[in-house]
């Protein structure tokens, strides 16, 4: 056994590019549930359109990558929209239906056979990022790694991962600046109890579109970069899934703190990368009995979100309120 | 008890009297719950700065009246006007907007804010609840401390300063109950409607809140309040809307009210003239 492979190998995913899209998708929750409470199982959904709009644009109507950037997240704001015009005003339980069912429609319309001429169908659709790894500063030469052991990256992931984070940085800062004002009194407010809100005279219907689109917006951003890291996009990378492992990620870190669905999505990683390198580690010891080896070979990555569930579990029952969150205010009922 | 020589104290204690200058004036409204009629008003009329109280036995359609008039409950038929505009099929937040303000009988203070943010939601037209002007704290802190002043000011009239920063989740049933109404009067109400306030409140305090009321009433406020004990309600109001059944059964002065023939027997319940009897 390994152990410093395990270990760089989790630090590895902890800082890379999944981790930051994910903390991106995050954030977003963040905005939706940890703020306003609004249950949206439906994130994917956002991230997909960031991804597609840009794909599109540049691989099918032949436009500069930025005018792709700006088609994703225009998508997304307008998913935003479409979806919280007729059913903000239902029932929470009721939303949250709508957007796992919203998220999953665009899903496979994208994926669709019919859709193969504009988004590539359920064939991934591929194109030239190449107008992001202009700007890159770090040398990428076939022999340009950066880091130590496993602990490696290109020039281009590198690159990808200081975009990426900074943005990750600047949106909490956006957050924060938003949550700690008025407008964000209000949302908690909401999420507490919306007839309150609307006895003081604040339109509630309001408050959880701007909250809405703003989280879905952010998700969108993590899509377009999934887009740009990956020079394209598939309809499988955008399975529901993909929104629960936000959730685990900002519950993991802390509801409704600033930091939290950061750190969340980075030790979602972390953990997931250090299960499952030590599961492909366990099966190839030869003191294993063959039926245990047999039983986890091939089948370390889902083990491996399965433990990672299981934390979450004992999370919730030992800390709920996330690493970073308050527990006296996560006691505190009615 | 005369504060001054009201234009109130002229109107003849019968349902559904017009008064001089009324604040809500409502005409036909009616809601039931699976037939039953919970409320079923006529005519009825609430005087513009003057404290009104509504009272009346359990299941008298007291809260549900509230609900229909500030929006939260929808109506079967009938309309109403609040401040000289039609107020019905308008919502909630809009009303409130108005200055129509209510507390409710299971409060809503919102127990994972601190008491001090409880009382800022309350404050009207501030700048920071827009979108745009939300990230840039310039445009928005002055209003902000200048409410946080006059917020600061409500809790210590309600003996909540020691509780400022704590969340209100923290505080007892009674605090809350102050909580809320100190909400309300953050929203410079020009209507308030005060569903049980004195409810689980100590009674040193309550005696404080109902001091407070009548000063409301006395700048111009209008007041009407839900409430059980009839002793509380004949101290302090200028006038009494008694409802049974849904129904408005007698209106008028307080000293009218106690003694009228349909409110002791509606409200102070059989029972009592049985063993008079």
């Amino acid at each position: 056994m390994e152990f410093d492979i395990i270990i760089t190998n989790a630090a590895r995913a902890a800082v890379g590019p999944e981790a930051l899209i994910l903390a991106l998708a995050a954030i977003g929750l963040n905005m939706h549930f940890g703020y306003t409470g609004l249950l949206n199982f439906g994130q994917v959904g956002f991230m997909l359109l960031g991804a597609y709009g840009t794909s599109v644009a540049v691989a099918t109507f032949g436009w500069s990558l930025w005018l792709g950037v700006l088609l994703g997240l225009i998508l997304a704001t307008a998913f935003a929209i479409t979806l919280g015009l007729p059913t903000l005003r239902l029932h929470a339980l009721l939303f949250a239906i709508v957007t796992i069912a919203a998220a999953e429609i665009v899903r496979i319309l994208v994926g669709s056979t019919d859709a193969i001429g504009l988004t590539g169908g359920p064939l991934s659709i591929s194109f030239d990022a190449g107008a992001f790894y202009d700007l890159n500063p770090y040398p990428d030469g076939p022999n340009d790694r950066y880091g130590a052991g496993t602990f490696e990256f290109t020039g281009q992931q590198l690159w990808v991962m200081t975009v990426g984070w900074t943005l990750v940085a600047l949106v909490s800062v956006g957050v924060f600046l938003l949550v700690r004002s008025p407008w964000g009194r209000v949302l908690k407010s909401i999420r507490e109890d919306q007839d309150a809100a609307r006895s003081l005279g604040k339109n509630v219907f309001t408050y959880k579109l701007q909250a809405l689109v703003i989280g879905g917006l952010i998700a969108g951003l993590g899509g377009v970069l999934d887009a740009i890291k990956t020079s394209g996009a598939d309809p499988n990378g955008f399975r529901p899934q993909v929104t629960f492992f936000a959730y685990a990620a900002l519950l993991l870190g802390g509801l409704a703190t600033y930091i939290g669905p950061v750190l969340g999505a980075i030790l979602f990683w972390f953990l997931r990368e250090l299960i499952e390198s030590f599961l492909r580690q366990l099966v190839a010891q030869t003191w294993l009995p063959d039926a245990i080896a047999n039983f986890f070979d091939g089948a370390e990555g889902i083990i491996s979100v399965g433990m990672v569930g299981l934390a979450l579990i004992l999370l919730m029952l030992f800390r709920p309120q996330g690493i970073v969150g308050s527990r006296n205010e996560m006691q505190l009922n009615g | 008890m005369v504060k001054s020589v009201q234009p109130i104290l002229t109107v003849p204690a019968e349902v559904g009297t017009p008064k001089p200058n009324p604040i809500l004036v409502v005409d036909c409204l009616e809601r039931s719950f699976d037939g039953l009629k919970a409320v079923d008003i006529d005519h009825l009329e609430i005087e513009r700065g003057v404290v009104t109280s509504l009272i009346g036995p359990n299941g008298a359609g007291k809260t549900t009246l509230f609900n229909l008039l500030s929006g939260f409950e929808q109506a079967d038929k009938g309309r109403w006007q609040f401040d000289g505009q039609p107020a019905t099929h308008t919502s909630p937040d809009k009303l409130a907007r108005r200055g129509m303000i209510r507390t409710f009988q299971l409060t809503k203070s919102l127990s994972k804010l601190t008491v001090l943010d409880n009382v800022l939601l309350g404050a009207p037209d501030q700048q920071g609840e827009r979108l745009w002007a939300a990230p840039f704290q310039s445009k928005w802190q002055q209003q902000e401390q200048a409410n946080r002043q006059r917020a600061e000011e409500l809790l210590e009239r309600f003996n909540l300063t020691h509780m400022c920063h704590e969340l209100a989740g923290t505080l007892s049933g009674g605090q809350r109950k102050l909580l809320e109404v100190a909400r309300a009067l953050m929203a410079n109400p020009v209507l308030i409607m005060l569903d049980e306030p004195m409810a689980g409140v100590n009674p040193a305090l309550g005696q404080s809140l109902m001091r407070h009321i009548t000063q409301l009433a006395f700048e111009g406020v209008s007041v009407v309040f839900i409430e059980h004990a009839m002793e509380v309600v004949t101290g302090l109001s200028d006038w009494i809307v008694v409802l049974a059944q849904g129904q408005v059964i007698a209106e008028g002065p307080p000293w009218k009210v106690i003694h009228d023939e349909a409110v002791v027997d509606a409200y102070l319940g059989g029972q009592q003239e049985n063993r008079q009897r």
